[in-house]
């Protein structure tokens, strides 16, 4: 990854250290991820334009997650490549939205990035409002930038969704096939309470929940598609207790092959 | 201490990478700072360290490394200064706001448009509300200042800016983008 842009070094209280890593490592590896696999259609996209877009989008998610790694760095010492690619595969935090495969289906693509989009501007939102000054300052700016990703977002939702039978049907399949992941982005994990308590991540309550619910069906409603969302159980553990899907560590192979050729070579 | 001066006149000689404006006229400077240094071995009494604050434009900005790096080698080559450090800030945000109008005659010399001072942006969903094919957009072209304009694209040549088509004078244009708080918000978020 290019020069660090995120210098502080950070000041946090002991109990909320742990916590404040598992948040951080949640929101910068679901930006990784996602920003890995959108990146498979540079080159790919289906115009032009769209193509060059989808390419933006994806390297903001992946330098929105490098300033989260320094940030990380900056209270654990560690440097932003060793945390994003040096990494057990069960020391990943991410959601398992962003380890499932598109496979270059484009519908897949938008509906991913679309249940997505969304909930991690509603993160960054609250963040942006973090008792934690430097969390805030950074989280708004990534806020600002995530805000273009869900409007660029709900245009193609829109757009295939009150396009022809066929776009409908196969971008209804995919918003059909991907809800059972996209709700487990919600998923609780061990710290978030003191976190919350403490109004380093205000408002992360069944209020974020509702807000998000109820963009993604306003969006699918002017689409004309319906979407189904259901909470699982609070007994399961997913991607916010390092449990991966299967295609977790095919996809940290791909990611990481250069990295591990030579740990702390410079880019 | 040295005379500020051809600091600020260093900055001002750095271009943008990718567009015809200065990194001051595009408001990317916050603040230089600058301290004794006579820690450095060799130095004379009067060196200085000096610290620029910046604000990105974008996080993922590719641009940035490369303006860091001017900045360094322009004001490192300044009798004086001993040392340079880029400091990258988040507060306040960069804003197409911080454009100087010096900057923005220059950008629109070329064809890039900006968001005139204080708008606000289009509230969520307005725009693509109605898309089926992109909306219509009512940005003013640079050329002939025709309201006849359509977006083209949301992401240009850089994500920091749309791609435009006038169909008065037919010529495509770049728009910066306004990033930032919505002023005008959805309740959804």
């Amino acid at each position: 990854m290019p020069v660090a842009k995120c210098t502080t070094i950070m000041t946090v209280p002991d109990h909320l250290k742990s916590p404040l890593i598992d948040l951080l490592l949640a929101l910068a590896d679901d930006k990784l991820f996602l920003g890995h696999r959108n990146s498979d259609w540079t080159g790919l996209g289906p115009i032009l334009e769209e193509d060059i877009a989808f390419s933006h989008m994806a390297q903001d998610e992946i330098a929105h997650a490098q300033a989260i790694y320094e940030f990380i760095g900056g209270m654990t010492g560690k440097k932003a490549d060793e945390i994003a690619f040096g990494r057990a595969v069960h020391e990943y935090r991410c959601a398992s939205i962003v380890e499932v495969p598109d496979e270059f289906d484009w519908a897949t693509a938008v509906a991913r990035k679309f249940y997505c989009d969304h909930f991690d501007l509603l993160r960054l939102q609250r963040l942006a409002n973090s008792s934690h000054k430097p969390l805030a300052d950074l989280c708004a700016r990534i806020a600002a930038e995530e805000q273009l990703h869900v409007d660029h977002v709900d245009g193609w939702i829109v757009r295939l969704g009150s396009g022809t039978m066929e776009s409908r049907m196969r971008m209804q399949q995919a918003i059909d096939a991907l809800a059972p992941h996209a709700t487990w982005l919600f998923e609780p994990f061990d710290g978030l309470k003191i976190l919350v308590d403490t109004k380093v991540y205000p408002g992360s309550d069944s209020t974020m929940y509702d807000a998000w619910v109820a963009a993604i069906k306003n969006v699918c409603l002017r689409a004309g598609l319906t979407v189904t969302l259901e909470v699982g159980s609070p007994d399961e553990k997913h991607g916010r207790h390092g449990v991966a899907t299967p295609h977790r560590k095919p996809l940290l192979d791909e990611m990481c092959e250069v990295y591990r050729l030579e740990p702390g070579a410079a880019w | 201490m040295i005379d500020t001066r051809p600091i600020y006149d260093a900055l001002k000689s750095i271009p943008d990478p990718e567009m015809p404006i200065s990194i001051v006229d595009l408001g990317l400077i916050k603040d230089v700072r600058c301290n004794p240094s006579d820690m450095r071995p060799g130095a004379t009494g009067g060196d200085v360290n000096v610290t620029v604050d910046v604000l990105p434009t974008f996080i993922g900005c590719p641009a940035l490394d490369m303006i860091a790096g001017d900045i360094r080698a322009k004001l490192g080559a300044i009798p004086g200064v001993a040392a340079v450090r880029v400091n990258w800030l988040f507060d306040p945000p960069w804003s197409v706001d911080r454009i100087t109008p010096e900057g923005r005659a220059s950008l629109k010399e070329h064809g890039v448009t900006v968001p005139e001072r204080g708008s606000k942006l289009p509230v969520p969903g307005h725009e693509s509300q109605q898309t089926v094919t992109l909306s219509t957009s009512a940005i003013p072209c640079p050329f002939c200042d025709s309201k006849a304009t359509n977006l083209e694209s949301q992401f240009g040549p850089t994500r920091c800016r749309t791609i435009h088509y006038c169909n008065a004078c037919k010529n495509s244009f770049e728009h910066l983008k306004r990033v930032g708080p919505r002023m005008n918000t959805n309740t959804q978020h």
